[in-house]
């Protein structure tokens, strides 16, 4: 009796297990689907205190943005009239970067942008993925629209080949790896999404500002759109849709126009692989770093070893949790920022010199870019530049004047205060 | 029951055997599984070095595997009536199979040891010092042709160029080029590396040369070799260093003198750049 009991028990207990087992391969060990994150900071910095009650607003932007870009898994290109969008977001490249890691039936590569990319910069691209907190300086944040490394000025969107110029070279002194590898179509595809997340990302920041012109407790209440009926009667929502548009078309004219804004830059008079003219380049060279007008040493310090002024960059700001006064983040605010997604404010220093590491590239005309157009984002500004044939009392660095403090630069890392000191061969053993 | 069981053993060493000659053959289902191609003219005594450890492990694991198959087929509970019997063990059998071992092992130890100068401890010279006899402690080691630094996750290159010196404070001769996991040696070369890391403990390895050399933060090292085809092959990082350990390679193009020296004056040519005109791209 008793043994008959066990075996029951024992086959039940072996049945349930064998039923676990097979749930377990069925749900399988998936992540969660994939999904773009609504930028709660933005919200929290435009509504202030109200914003825990904008729920309207927040699903309504989200349902805008899946209309206009889609989702993680599938990428639309908003439709635009009047406006060649496949220069900026190809549909092809955008699926070839989007969606889960894997291959499509022909064997092209999908998903390159969780693959590669997403661990640092995001789902949505908003630089907070989940290794993003461990890392200065922290991953970019696309969403903001702004791009420090490129050949354009300031305010101008960089070109294709300046971001994919990042893919392929790295960043050096940041934890931005090279891609040089990848196939080149591969990495136009990345390119193409970081542009895809940039627009999504800045739209959502004008429709989070356009919805804080709304009043939701207004009778009827103001919404953005009402996806589900402004299908069926868009006559009603008119005005936001146009708005939506225009915000969308001007974001994607600026990416291409990036090419025509290209700052151009012709070679230095002297020739500096003559060493009696690089000499005499890096003398005055030096003499610019330490004067008046190009200033570069009250940040850069006075040995350049980037001990001057700290201060936080644009994307650090950008919650507006800098009191002005202090210019410190305003500690009360900053736990209710943080659980809403911001990552800890994180100072930034002045580039060190000595080193010779440059982070946006170390070819001549790189650096003449960083000093002739500043650097987006950053307290880095463009020089006041003195035009040939400008009055002789201007003030300013000329077209030579930046080539000399390039070329002073350079040679920093190679002064013998900037060297290692050297290194025994520790691993060399003395054989008689 | 019992027959079941010594068959299934059988198949430790028949799959074993199996799975190592299939893979040596290039035969399917694990063709392109055997040791990548061997391109460095100091490998060859590596692969013989694997080779000969391999055949004797293979001898021993085979012979083992048969005496238990044969054990389980012979002792076999239900065929085999004859009840069990016990002893203290044999001498002679512990000493044999203790100093047997111990004599290979020794065996390999200094079999092994010319290889590893070799690889680890006699860097190629370049001039033999004042005394003009080679193997003596004045011996000018040859300088590397580049500083290969390990960095989450990619390789960085750092090539000394002609003046063979890495920084080099006189400015007439700044001519060091900076790339990234792109290495390009010249053939049938004897060429030196620098090895260094700038963050955590990687691995610098090239299974086409038979080299791999751990990495270590503040460490200096060397690897050298002479390859002797050209073509384009494989740099990996062979030691955990992060989450994307996976992604940390690099390519190693090997190519002509002429090819090298004219790529390198490239690359020195574009990191030089003082101009840009649009539409000319990058």
């Amino acid at each position: 009796m008793n043994m008959t009991t066990f075996s029951s028990g024992t086959r039940r207990l072996s049945l349930l297990a064998s039923v676990l087992c097979v749930a377990a391969l069925l749900t399988g060990c998936e992540s969660p689907d994939a999904r773009f994150r609504g930028n709660m900071v933005a919200i929290r910095a435009n509504f202030g205190d109200k914003y825990r009650t904008q729920d309207q607003h927040v699903k309504d932007i989200a349902d805008v943005l899946a209309a206009m870009f889609g989702t993680p898994d599938e990428p639309h290109v908003p439709k635009l009239p009047d406006l060649n969008t496949a220069e900026v977001l190809d549909i092809d490249k955008l699926r070839m970067a989007a969606g889960p890691v894997g291959s499509d039936e022909f064997d092209r590569p999908r998903g390159l942008y969780r693959q590669h990319c997403a661990h640092c910069h995001g789902i949505s691209g908003d630089g907070a993925g989940p290794t993003a907190a461990f890392l200065n300086p922290y991953p970019r944040d696309y969403r903001l629209g702004k791009f420090k490394f490129k050949s354009t000025p300031i305010g101008y969107k960089p070109t294709h080949d300046d971001l994919k110029k990042i893919l392929i070279d790295g960043i050096p002194g940041t934890a931005m790896p090279s891609f040089a590898l990848l196939d080149n179509d591969e990495i136009d595809a990345l390119v193409h999404y970081v542009k895809y997340l940039s627009i999504r990302g800045e739209v959502e920041r004008d429709l989070i500002r356009y919805a804080a012109t709304l009043d939701l407790e207004a009778e009827p209440p103001e919404r953005i759109v009402n996806v589900a009926y402004a299908k069926e009667k868009p006559s009603d929502f008119a005005e936001q849709l146009e708005e939506v548009q225009r915000s969308a078309a001007r974001l994607v004219t600026q990416w291409q126009n990036a090419r025509s804004n290209v700052m151009e830059v012709a070679p230095p008079s002297r020739d500096m692989n003559d060493p009696q003219a690089r000499v005499a380049a890096i003398r005055h060279g030096r003499e610019l770093f330490y004067g008046a007008v190009a200033n570069c040493f009250s940040c850069h310090g006075d040995t350049a070893l980037g001990d001057g002024k700290v201060s936080y960059d644009d994307w650090v700001k950008d919650p507006g949790w800098i009191d002005g006064s202090t210019n410190q983040p305003i500690a009360a605010q900053i736990p209710e920022f943080l659980a809403l997604g911001a990552l800890e404010p994180q100072v930034l220093r002045p580039r060190n010199l000595r080193l010779g590491m440059y982070r946006g590239g170390r070819r001549p005309i790189d650096m003449y870019w960083r000093i002739r157009n500043g650097i987006e984002g950053t307290p880095m500004p463009a020089a006041a530049f003195k035009p040939e044939g400008a009055p002789e009392d201007m003030k300013g660095l000329t077209h030579d004047d930046i080539w000399d403090v390039v070329e002073y630069l350079r040679s920093l890392p190679y002064e013998s205060i900037s060297l290692p000191a050297p290194q025994e061969l520790e691993n060399l053993r003395e054989r008689s | 029951m019992g027959r079941f069981w010594s068959l299934l053993f059988l198949l430790v060493p028949v799959l074993g055997v199996g799975a190592f000659v299939f893979a040596a053959a290039d035969v399917w289902p694990i063709h392109g599984h055997w040791l990548p191609d061997n391109i460095n003219d100091h490998g060859g005594v590596i692969d013989s070095l694997f080779m000969f450890i391999l055949y004797l492990t293979g001898v021993i694991f085979i012979a083992t595997g048969i005496a238990l198959f044969w054990f389980l087929w012979r002792y076999d509970a239900a065929k085999h009536a004859e009840p069990a019997k016990f002893t203290h063990g044999s001498h002679t059998l512990e000493v044999v199979w203790s100093i047997l071992p111990a004599a290979i092992l020794l065996f390999i130890a200094i079999y092994q040891m010319n290889a590893w100068a070799d690889a680890k401890i006699r860097r190629p010279i370049e001039s033999s010092g004042p005394d003009g006899v080679a193997g003596t402690a004045d011996d000018v080691p040859q300088r590397p042709l580049a500083l290969v630094t390990g960095r989450q996750f990619e390789w960085q290159i750092h090539y000394s160029g002609p003046d063979k010196e890495f920084n080099s404070e006189d400015d007439t001769v700044r001519d060091d080029v900076f790339i990234v996991n792109e290495l390009h040696v010249p053939v049938h070369e004897e060429v030196v590396l620098q090895i260094e890391s700038q963050d955590v403990l990687h691995s610098f390895f090239l299974p086409n040369m038979r080299i791999k050399q751990d990495v270590v933060p503040g460490m200096k090292q060397f690897v050298w070799f002479r390859a002797n085809r050209e073509g384009t092959f494989d740099i990996v990082c062979a030691e955990l260093c992060g989450w994307g350990h996976y992604k940390m390679k690099g390519r190693l193009t090997v190519e002509s003198r002429e090819k090298f020296d004219r790529w390198l004056a490239q690359q020195y040519d574009e990191q030089q750049r003082r101009s840009f005109v649009a539409g000319t791209g990058e």
